[in-house]
């Protein structure tokens, strides 16, 4: 056997393992979804959101040149349906016209407010409040990243739990209460929840429809990121949340336990960002001392957030959430395999490492290889063709899987945009996944070089109303 | 060798993933299709003799699975919806699930029944920690026929936890066990006296005044931060010495409640505030400057007496970005007010 048909076939077991341990998960999360459904239908909201034992929660959003969306954002978030909460925003040194839309759009005046500093952060510049909204607070400061300004808003937040949305994402009114259900049942143990989060180029439009009849982004770029977050979260979060080693709790919306963001000193600013390093440290914490503990994800379509409307933009994008996993992984390499640490030390840490840190380069090397067997002829070219054309329909087989769990939670889209996407799901490995791939090659190239840059790219132009 | 392997894997990996995504799909378009029909069907709750049987028989039954589990829920929420007679027998029975999340759905069938029973039925749960207590103590206060003088006996009970809960629910009863509840301001369970302190704070009287002022200087610091929050809307101004003491306290939270209760005072509290102003300590000093931006005094008299030495005595209490704040609302104020004339 030559070498190359040895990579191929390394390549391909690779790929069948991955896959296999995909539908696993898929399986999975189509019983937490159930049971997450069941669980949605007898909670009772009503009560719940008149309830004064609804704990108080903070929303914290950092905004960094948001001018275009801050005004809709923050006017979704003061738009929750819940009992009791406040909305920090913090200003991280914008160079656009982020405070001024601010201070118009809700009437805001300097004000001092004497915050504790449990986090050392960058100077804060000024804090203002609302004239309209008293839940509305403003932190204008030097800009130190996105970590830097959540810890700005934590030194300024006052409730127990602690909510952080991306000032890009506009939000069910009823997100908070859907998901602090949880730790309203459970204080002691629920330390951090999440929930599934769309995308789309202008998410202000989408949650304009009512349920049922919610638009997905007719661009073949909108659609496949659609697809790819409701795989992302149903096909793996549902199933890491059910087992235990919820590995990742998206800076779109996360909602932890104060006291614990405290224990672990907050967001770290030392990586690229902060949302995965922040759940892989208070797993390692929290396993190691051997604690009681559960992190949970929900497969509620809470909001949707701003995907990019262009390639060079959605590259950029993934390139930085492909650093700042490898980092992440790397730097925990102490969980991998490490039975001390539960589950997340024996499946999750090692599947980030298998799927997400590995895979850039095997997927590259499985496709080069390949291609070179049937150029040089070591393979057949019917053979590279019904190996694209398997893993193509894998990969939609999965897709489909997750968009059945998202429909039967949410029936949030129309049935249309449903057979469309589900039509054009086998292509996704033809049209989408080069670039993936293109951009996770180039993040890990850029781990390696040791960047840190945000490269935050720029907002999507809207249609004039 | 390898061509053939790779090419009889991938044919069948092919064939399987194909079926799945032609299956699936066919799943998630026909489920919709059927989930909008029965969308626009008229709604009802009744059920056949039969369907009523059976579902009885699923709650009565033991689930070993998560999954069997929820049916029962599922199948207890029929029943309720249709009014059925076995209704209140069958709650206790999925109530007793060693699942807090399967007897917390089950609680919420009892809010929606809102029957008297319920309400025993809720405060036996709250006792015995069936379910979350904070979703129990949710329904019952949630209930139409209102629980009142029901709950009085769990001020008695052995078990803090009660206690706590027992005082909590008791907040919107104006005069229900007001002596009671002051004797337990001396409670050992620091989480009981706070629950106490907060349901007093809706109250009124000396009595429940002099209780409150006393908890201002309670061990634990929680306690104190109801303290706070309840002495300030209780006593009213006569509270304003002792709170503004409470702007130097050891913990944070305490020093927040106790700027909410002054600021809930308005300008009664000024002539207390204007006296922590030279305080050794600088959150003291922070404290009482905030509070005096927040109720109004500095803006008053940034307007009425910029040079005012008062003035400058408030501002070398609040530092210099206190000053900054200042200044940038009176030149706003002092605009909007040409602009408008």
């Amino acid at each position: 056997m030559s070498i190359l048909g040895l990579v191929v076939l390394v390549c391909f077991a690779y790929l069948i393992f991955v896959n296999l341990i995909a539908v696993v998960f898929l399986a999975a999360g189509g019983i937490e979804n159930t049971i997450r459904r069941h669980d949605d239908d007898s909670t009772d909201y009503e009560t719940l959101g008149e309830s004064r034992f609804t704990i108080p929660v903070s929303v914290i959003v950092a905004a960094y040149d948001e001018g275009a969306v801050i005004e809709a954002t923050v006017s979704s978030f003061l738009g929750f349906d819940y009992p009791e909460f406040e909305v920090v925003v913090v200003n991280d040194g914008s160079s656009d016209d982020t405070l001024e839309r601010l201070r118009e759009g809700f009437d805001l005046a300097p004000y001092e407010v004497f915050a504790r500093h449990v986090f050392p952060t960058k100077p804060v510049r000024g804090i203002y409040r609302s004239a309209h909204h008293p839940n509305l607070i403003v932190v204008d400061k030097e800009n130190g990243g996105k970590a830097d300004a959540w810890n700005a808003a934590l030194n300024v937040a006052r409730y127990r739990y602690v909510c952080g949305v991306d000032a890009d994402t506009v939000f069910d009114p009823k997100a908070l209460l859907q998901v602090m259900r949880f730790p309203m049942t459970d204080p002691g143990r629920v330390i951090g929840v999440t929930s599934q989060i769309a995308t789309a180029a202008e998410p202000e439009m989408v949650l304009a429809e009512p349920p049922g009849r919610r638009r997905i982004d007719r661009s073949l770029l909108g659609v496949y990121q659609h697809l790819d977050f409701v795989r992302a979260f149903l096909n793996n979060r549902l199933a890491w949340s059910r087992w235990g080693f919820m590995m990742c709790s998206p800076g779109g919306f996360q909602i932890w336990r104060r006291d614990v963001l405290e224990e672990v000193g907050g967001y770290s600013t030392t990586f690229t960002c902060e949302d995965i390093e922040l759940t892989f440290r208070i797993h390692e914490k929290f396993r190691r001392e051997g604690r009681d503990y559960t992190i949970h994800c929900l497969p509620d379509t809470v909001g949707v957030t701003e995907g990019p409307d262009a390639v060079g933009k959605l590259v950029s994008q993934r390139e930085r959430w492909q650093r700042v996993i490898n980092e992440t992984v790397v730097h925990y390499r102490r969980m991998w395999f490490n039975p001390r640490y539960g589950s997340v030390g024996m499946v999750g840490a090692p599947f980030y490492l298998l799927t997400e840190v590995l895979s850039p380069v095997i997927e590259v090397l499985g496709l080069a290889s390949l291609a070179a067997a049937a150029i040089l002829g070591v393979f057949d070219w019917q053979v590279f063709l019904v190996v694209l054309a398997a893993m193509a329909f894998t990969h939609a087989a999965l897709t489909a899987g997750a968009v059945l769990l998202d429909d039967m939670q949410s029936r949030m889209y129309r049935k249309r945009d449903l057979a469309r996407i589900l039509v054009l799901a086998p292509f996704d490995m033809l049209l989408y996944r080069p670039i993936i791939a293109y951009a996770r090659f180039k993040g890990s190239w850029g781990f390696l070089r040791g960047d840190k840059a945000w490269h935050k790219f720029e907002r999507n132009v809207r249609a004039p109303a | 060798v390898v061509d053939d392997l790779v090419l009889r894997i991938a044919v069948a990996v092919l064939v399987v993933a194909f079926a799945g995504w032609v299956a699936l799909s066919l799943a998630v378009v026909l489920g919709r299709a059927r989930y909008d029909r029965r969308m626009r069907r008229p709604c009802s709750d009744a059920l056949s003799p039969g369907t009523a049987r059976r579902l009885t028989r699923r709650i009565r039954s033991r689930p070993r699975t998560e999954w069997g589990r929820w049916r029962r829920v599922t199948a207890l929420q029929r029943l309720e919806r249709a009014h059925h007679p076995a209704v209140p027998q069958l709650v206790r029975v999925v109530l007793d699930d060693e699942d807090t999340r399967i007897a917390a759905a089950a609680l919420r069938t009892l809010g929606d029944l809102g029957d008297d029973w319920a309400i025993d039925i809720l405060i036996d749960a709250l006792r015995r920690g069936h379910g979350s207590r904070s979703r129990i103590a949710a329904e019952l206060e949630a209930l139409a026929p209102a629980p009142g003088p029901r709950l009085i006996p769990l001020l008695r009970d052995w078990n803090p936890v009660v206690r706590f809960w027992g005082a909590t629910l008791l907040r919107p009863y104006d005069g229900v066990a007001d002596s009671t509840l002051i004797e337990l301001t001396w409670d050992p369970d620091p989480n009981v006296r706070a629950a106490v302190v907060e349901t007093l704070g809706s109250r009124s009287g000396p009595a429940v005044g002099t209780a409150l002022l006393a908890r201002l200087d309670d061990n634990a610091w929680f306690v104190r931060v109801h303290a706070a929050r309840a002495a300030g809307h209780v006593v009213g101004a006569d509270a304003a010495p002792s709170l503004v003491r409470l702007l130097a306290d050891e913990r944070w939270w305490v020093r927040t409640a106790a700027k909410d209760a002054l600021r809930g005072l308005g300008p009664d509290a000024i002539p207390s505030l204007l006296s922590v102003l030279a305080h050794d300590d600088l959150f003291a000093r922070n404290g009482a400057a905030e509070v005096l931006q927040d109720v109004g005094f500095v803006d008053f008299l940034a307007l009425d007496n910029p040079s005012s030495p008062l003035l400058e005595r408030i501002y070398a209490a609040g530092g210099e970005r206190f000053r900054i704040a200042t200044e940038a609302r009176i030149e706003d104020a002092v605009e909007q007010g040409a602009a408008a004339a």
